[in-house]
This record gives C-alpha cells, sequence and structure tokens, in this order.
C-alpha cells in the first residue's frame, strides 16, 4: 500500500487583504512514488498551490490559511521552511531566477552546501546528475550563458541534489523549443521511472496524460475532479475541454466522436489508442480518401510586401545567424516561422523591423531596400509583439497605450485620437480596462494589449512573437481568432512559435530555420510529412499528423493540409466534401 | 545567447588568481585615494594604474571596457564640463555667456577620474571574481554566510538586468515615435525603462529570494564549500603597491 506523502485537507487560502478564497476547500494526497499532473486554464491558483506545496505558502508569503497540510504525516504548518526544503524540491515556473551562483557545477552543489553533506559526497552528486540531466559538457558554464532546455535541467539538476521525496515542476517546458522541450520530457519521464515522487504542472500532456497515477483538475480555486486519467477523461473530458483546458488531440478526437453518438467507452490519449478506436468504429477502409483544403488562402500572385534574397547576418567574430535565407511575404497569409532556438527565428525578426541591419544579401521592405528605412518610419508599416509584452509599455493606462501609438503614427486630434482609441478597445475587447495600468491587466488582456498597440497604426504587416507564451487554451483561441481576423483584413500576419499544434492548425505557410537557413517552405501537412527536416530541426510532428501517417501506412489516402482534429473529424464522417 | 560584458569570467589571468577579500579592499583604497587628491594629475595616474591593471593582469579586452564604461565614462564628462562651466574662480575662457574658470579646470579632471576610476576598479572586481569566492573570503574573515551573500547577490543580477535592458530597449524603439520635443520623448522612455526594469527586477529578487529559502539557505549557522579559496600573502602586493602609490601622491600634492 503505497504511503501518502503529502496530504491536504480542506486547505482555504486567501491573499492578504483579499475578501475572495485563491483556493477553496482542496483535498487531495499525492502518495509516495506517483506521479501527478496538475491542470487547470490561466488564473485557476495552480502556481498558489505549488507554493503551499513547497511551503513558500504561508511560511514567506503570509495570507489566510485555513484546513491542514500533511507532510509526512507531519503539519506543514508547524515545520520550518528549512525542513519542508529537505522534503519537498520546488522548479520554479522561471528556473534562471533561482539560480544563487555563477557556474553550473556550483549551482548544483549549493543545495547540499547548505544541508552541510559533506564535500565528497557533493562532488560525487554534482557528477551523478550533470550526468543524469546531460549537461556535463556544460559544468563549467556560467548560468546565464545556457540555453532555456539547459537552464530547465540544471533547476531540476539543483533540486534533486537535495534529495527531496516530492519534486514539482511548474510548466517546465514552457517556451522551449521543441528540440529541448523533448529532452525535458525525457528526463521528466526517467524520473518517474525511477520511482520518484513528481507533481507536474503543464499545458503540454502529450507525452505525460497516459502515464499519470493521478489527474487533478483545478479552477476558479476549486480543485474539480482528481483521479485516474483515463477516468476522469471518460466521466468529465468534455467538461474538462469547455473550460479552456489543453487536452492531447488523441482525447479531443475521442470526445468529439462520443459526442456525435459514437460508442467511445475509453478516450483514447495515445496515437495507438485512437487509431484502435477508428477502426473499431469501421471510420476508415482502404478506399477511404481524406482530402484537406490544398488551395493556398492568399494570394500568391500579389506583389510582396517583403523580399528576401540570400539574407545573411553576423553578430560579429565570422559567426552567421542567418547564412543566405530567401523570404517572400504576401499580403492576407498567415506565415509561421519556426525552428530550435539559436536557428536565426528572432535575427530574422529583428532584421524585418530593421533593429538589425541587412548589409549582406538583398531585403526589400514594401518596395524599399530595407537599408534605407528608419526604425521609426518602419514601425508605421510592421510591427512586432514582443513576447514579454510588459517591455513594449510605455504609459501608464491602457488607454494612453492606444494613444501613445496613434501619436506616433501622426494622429494627433483628440477627437480622431479618441475615435479610434475606443474602436481598438472595443475590438480587442479591452474597453472596460481603459483606465488600469498595463502591468496590473491579466497575462492575456496584457497580451491583447501589446497586439492593440502594434495595430493602430494600421501595419501592412505584423509578426507575433510566441502567441501562446503564458496563455491557457481559451486565451489562445481568443488570440488566434483575432489574429485570423486581421490576416483576413489583408495583413500578412508572421508568428514565430515553438508550438507545432498551433502552427499546424493556423498557420498558411510554415517557413522552417535551421543552423541559419531556410530549410522548409510550405504548408504545415507538407511538413510533417518530411522526416528528415523534422529531425534536422529537431520538431515533432502533432499527434494529429502522427495519427494521419499512421492511416496512410493502413492505405487510407490523406492529401492536402488538415490542420486540426475538427477538419480530421469531419472528413472522416465525409461531413465535407473532400477539396481539390 | 549574448555575452553580456559585465560579468564574472575566468580569462586564467593574474587579477582572476587573486583572493577575492584584497580585490575588494583594492577596490576600496581606490575609491578612497581618489576622492582625497585634489589635483587632475593623482587621479589621471590612479586611473591609469586601474586600466592598465585591467588590460595586462587581468587579461580585460579594451572592447570589453570600452563597452561597459561607455555610460559612466560618458557622464563623467559631462560632470567634467559642467565644472568647467560652474566652478567659482578667473575666467580663462569666455564663449558668449559661457565662462570657463581657472578652478572649473582643475576640478573638473578631477570629478572625471574620480568616477570613471571607481567605476573601472568596480568592473575590475566583477570582471575577475567569482562571486561565490568573494562570499568565501567575507565568511572566512568572520562575515555571517546569510549577510555575505545577500550583499553579493547583486552581482549575479547585473546580466539579467543587462538583458532585462536591451530587451526593452528594442521593444521601445518599434513603439515608434509620440508628437512631442525628442528631449521629451527621451525622458519618458527612460522613465519606463527604469519602472519596467525595476518591476521585472523586484520581482526576480523576490523569486530568487524565496528561491533560496526552497534551497535551505540558512539551513545551519555554518555551511559546506565544496571549492576552498586560500589567500596567499603574494595577492597583498596590489594592496601595497596602490597604497604606496597614492601615499606618494597625496604627499606630492600637499607639498606642492
Amino acid at each position: 500500500m503505497p504511503r501518502s506523502l503529502v496530504e491536504l485537507q480542506n486547505l482555504t487560502y486567501r491573499f492578504r487583504r483579499k475578501d475572495d478564497p485563491v483556493l477553496e476547500d482542496i483535498s487531495f494526497s499525492l502518495e509516495e512514488g506517483t506521479f501527478n499532473i496538475l491542470v487547470g486554464p490561466g488564473g485557476s491558483g495552480k502556481s498558489t498551490l505549488c507554493r503551499i506545496l513547497d511551503g513558500r505558502i504561508p511560511h514567506l508569503l503570509k495570507g489566510d490559511l485555513t484546513g491542514e497540510i500533511l507532510l509526512e504525516g507531519r503539519s506543514a504548518l508547524e515545520l520550518e521552511m528549512k525542513d519542508i526544503s529537505c522534503s519537498v524540491g520546488s522548479v520554479f515556473q522561471d528556473p534562471e531566477t533561482m539560480f544563487a551562483t555563477l557556474t553550473v557545477e556550483d549551482e548544483i552543489a549549493f543545495g547540499p552546501e547548505n544541508l552541510l553533506r559533506e564535500r565528497k559526497k557533493i562532488r560525487e552528486d554534482v557528477q551523478k546528475l550533470l550526468d543524469l540531466t546531460g549537461i556535463g559538457p556544460y559544468r563549467q558554464n556560467l548560468v546565464w550563458n545556457l540555453s532555456g532546455g539547459q537552464i530547465q535541467k540544471l533547476g531540476l539538476a539543483s533540486v534533486l541534489a537535495m534529495e527531496p521525496k516530492l519534486i514539482i515542476l511548474d510548466e517546465p517546458t514552457a517556451n522551449l523549443d521543441p528540440a529541448s522541450t523533448s529532452q525535458v520530457h525525457e528526463l521528466i519521464l526517467s524520473l518517474r521511472k525511477q520511482g520518484m515522487t513528481v507533481l507536474l504542472v503543464t499545458r503540454e500532456l502529450d507525452e505525460f496524460l497516459a502515464e499519470a497515477d493521478q489527474l487533478l483538475v483545478l479552477d476558479g480555486g476549486k480543485l474539480l475532479y482528481r483521479g485516474e486519467p483515463y477516468g476522469i477523461l471518460a466521466g468529465k473530458g468534455d467538461d474538462l475541454e469547455s473550460r479552456g483546458i489543453w487536452l492531447p488531440e488523441t482525447v479531443e478526437i475521442g470526445l468529439e466522436l462520443r459526442r456525435r453518438g459514437f460508442p467511445v467507452e475509453a478516450i483514447p490519449i495515445r496515437v495507438g489508442e485512437a487509431l484502435a478506436l477508428i477502426d473499431k468504429l469501421n471510420l476508415v477502409s482502404r478506399e477511404t480518401v481524406l482530402t484537406g483544403s490544398e488551395a493556398p488562402g492568399w494570394d500568391e500572385t500579389a506583389p510582396p510586401l517583403i523580399e528576401g534574397r540570400g539574407i545573411r547576418y553576423s553578430y560579429g567574430a565570422g559567426l552567421y545567424a542567418l547564412k543566405g535565407v530567401d523570404l517572400t511575404v504576401r499580403p492576407g497569409e498567415m506565415l509561421a516561422i519556426v525552428g530550435r532556438n539559436g536557428a536565426g527565428k528572432s535575427t530574422l525578426a529583428k532584421m524585418l523591423i530593421g533593429l538589425n541591419r541587412c548589409r549582406e544579401g538583398s531585403l526589400i521592405l514594401f518596395g524599399k531596400d530595407s537599408r534605407k528605412w528608419k526604425v521609426p518610419d518602419l514601425a508605421n508599416h510592421i510591427s512586432l509583439v514582443f513576447q514579454n509584452p510588459e517591455h513594449q509599455f510605455l504609459t501608464d493606462t491602457v488607454a494612453e497605450e492606444i494613444d501613445y501609438s496613434l501619436q506616433s503614427r501622426g494622429v494627433n486630434d483628440p477627437e480622431a485620437m479618441a475615435g479610434a482609441r475606443e474602436r481598438m478597445l472595443e475590438q480587442l475587447g479591452l474597453s472596460g480596462e481603459s483606465e488600469r495600468h498595463p502591468f496590473t491587466l491579466s497575462a492575456g488582456n496584457k497580451r491583447r494589449l501589446g497586439v492593440a498597440t502594434m495595430l493602430v497604426g494600421d501595419p501592412r504587416v505584423l509578426i507575433v512573437d510566441e502567441p501562446t507564451y503564458g496563455q491557457d487554451r481559451e486565451m489562445t483561441r481568443t488570440l488566434m481568432t483575432l489574429l485570423r481576423d486581421i490576416r483576413d483584413r489583408g495583413i500578412a500576419v508572421v508568428m514565430i512559435s515553438h508550438d507545432m499544434r498551433l502552427v499546424s492548425e493556423y498557420a498558411d505557410r510554415v517557413v522552417v530555420m535551421s543552423e541559419g537557413l531556410k530549410q522548409f517552405d510550405g504548408n504545415p501537412t507538407e511538413l510533417f510529412d518530411k522526416a528528415e527536416i523534422l529531425e534536422s530541426a529537431s520538431l515533432e510532428p502533432t499527434l494529429l499528423f502522427q495519427i494521419l501517417k499512421a492511416l496512410g501506412e493502413r492505405g487510407v489516402t490523406c492529401r492536402g493540409n488538415i490542420p486540426s482534429t475538427g477538419a480530421f473529424i469531419k472528413l472522416l464522417l465525409r461531413e465535407e466534401e473532400s477539396h481539390g | 545567447m549574448a555575452e553580456h560584458n559585465l560579468s564574472y569570467k575566468e580569462r586564467g589571468s593574474a587579477l582572476n588568481r587573486v583572493y577575492p577579500l584584497v580585490k575588494l579592499i583594492w577596490v576600496f583604497l581606490i575609491a578612497v585615494g581618489l576622492f582625497l587628491f585634489t589635483r587632475p594629475l593623482s587621479g589621471l595616474a590612479v586611473f591609469l594604474l586601474v586600466l592598465a591593471l585591467a588590460l595586462i593582469p587581468g587579461k580585460i579586452r579594451p572592447g570589453e571596457i570600452i563597452r561597459s564604461g561607455l555610460v559612466v565614462f560618458g557622464l563623467g564628462f559631462l560632470l567634467m564640463i559642467f565644472h568647467f562651466l560652474i566652478d567659482p574662480g578667473e575666467t580663462v575662457w569666455s564663449f558668449g555667456i559661457l565662462h570657463v574658470s581657472d578652478y572649473g579646470l582643475q576640478q573638473g579632471p578631477v570629478f572625471f577620474f574620480r568616477l570613471s576610476g571607481v567605476v573601472l576598479a568596480s568592473f575590475i572586481l566583477i570582471w575577475t571574481t567569482d562571486t561565490r569566492d568573494l562570499m568565501q573570503s567575507l565568511v572566512k574573515a568572520g562575515m555571517p554566510y546569510r549577510y555575505a551573500y545577500t550583499i553579493f547577490l547583486a552581482l549575479r543580477f547585473l546580466p539579467l538586468i543587462q538583458r532585462e535592458v536591451e530587451s526593452v530597449r528594442a521593444a521601445h524603439a518599434i513603439r515608434g515615435r509620440a508628437a512631442g520635443t525628442t528631449l521629451k520623448h527621451r525622458f519618458v522612455l527612460w522613465q519606463r525603462y527604469v519602472f519596467t526594469i525595476l518591476i521585472n527586477g523586484l520581482r526576480k529578487a523576490e523569486n530568487t529570494a524565496d528561491a533560496l529559502e526552497c534551497r535551505a539557505f540558512g539551513y545551519a549557522p555554518e555551511r559546506t564549500y565544496v571549492k576552498q579559496i586560500t589567500f596567499r600573502k603574494r595577492d597583498m602586493v596590489l594592496i601595497i603597491f596602490t597604497l604606496i602609490l597614492e601615499a606618494g601622491l597625496i604627499t606630492a600634492e600637499r607639498l606642492a
């Protein structure tokens, strides 16, 4: 019988001077050696719950906490922080802010040094963890020179070094490139195999959901469901979907088929399970032809807004971030630029907005040589929404942010400005927030304000860096619908993303960057069929594409672009005529 | 990922090997000396000493010094011009309503070297010293490790802040320029730089403070140090040479 490592009983927590609880009447336990996943939409209280489990609340952050937290049978409220830190290890959302030293090996040693462990043991443990996480070659590196994936691995190694009984991982792969995400996923699964008790907060459930012993679903500060994942999906899957929780495409297919009256007993999680369900329901045969859209959604003959030929860019020392890239962007298309970190995506984006000068090759922006543009003038035609929208804010209210952008585009008439501002706030759903300080908005609204400030000048190209960063499924859908509307108005939307599912669902065209070169330029479905390109750029095909590929291997003909599970089901059930 | 200028780097240099506390005391001595000097030549001599130490035993590239120090050296230069124009004394040159005084001509460079010298010496400490070693040397000198760590964790933050400044600057550049004077626009941008960096800096600092607690920092009055640092008598050469030079310069100023 597994022993309960952590037990929460009727836990309620309010921040100081707040009436509404951020967590309400939460009860669950984490058994020793189990793998637990915590999910919930943005603002549901996941991070607060992690802070309670690792002792930061109430030991470091006060508030009104009632109920009981038992850590190995002892009340965590009566334990000191230093005692809790020996049992519970927490890897923060941004592990870089956890680091207290300068080099990789010092960082791993930091915790055990505080625990007064012997030097010899610490050295041995550091070596073991360097090997486990695969960051041994970087042991002497400065922590701020590590890549995103290496930072996550170091964060995990630093916590594992203290030999905790429970590891909490709060969104460990948010904003990592696919290659790093895959490595971190492997590492987490290896911990699970080693019998470590893990609580993972993540929206990337594809690889984990089937492995979990317990799924915890939080929304509005309440624990809605807890239990074995297949059971929860069978009973409450539709509810999870409606609450804006990201679910694997396999699950979406199972839920949608069930909603349409098919007898689906178990909701599939793995690709093999989804295929077995499709077989069982006799939805395909060797004669089936699934033909998605083959015509591009934009005018391929329209004069290009951006035309680059043989673009090269060096940051110095003869190292080229771009080694001869051709790129064309036309009005009304949604283009995704993908690739691992350091592939040249950001360098290219900075070149398009004028922050990097194109000195080698040719780059024509809106009919004029890029070298002849000044950054502020170019900003009237092309805009970039930064990953962290806070970096772009310049004023003290939402309304003033819009006004600033209008003024910078030459709109100074108060009436014209007020009209344009109101229209933009309404369009972006920010009307009720106009007097708030931009920094106090929710993550989703900050992102929308970032888009709004860039849209007011009617740019012809809008670049969005990582649209899904910090967003739950519902926020992402809202934002992507907005970007689609923008595209439909004839504006070219360029998104830089690591999220292959987003690329598959929304992009008309995808450009793959690798080692400073363009490796692919075409539609997402074609990309997923190019195994060598996916491998060289360390990209993972979506679960939907894996299903399509497996169906193809069984004799089903899959053609054109099938971007989403919705489109797939329609084709599968012959609800939509095949295109082309 | 971009290399950050103002951060520790193992260059295999002689200054890398000097005992951290000795370097800290040396920075203090440089600061005291520069504040006691009243003649530009003394300031120049110490500034050149600091620069030579950075370049030769420090193995710091001139480009790094210029990139990191540009803003401070620029401020020092403005301070010097300011003293030229506002200090009392006999007028040496006049340009319309602007008058340069003889006292200003003497005080201007004194302030320039004071600011530039202290900052450059501090940069040398940052460039050549692992924060952890500095902390350990302070603990060995009797400071409780919690305080020693807290003070020097700030150095750990410099590269993060530098990166934040770069991101904010790039993000602001593409917002275009609002109507109004350039000076006003620059002031608005400067205000926002400070605000954004301060807010994000405070969030990071709060996270770091929490992370230290979560990693058992302060678990016991003592802690283990995997890496050992040792004091060598010959490291004192840095302090002795600086003391002799500064004492000589102060004496020469008094006698002149």
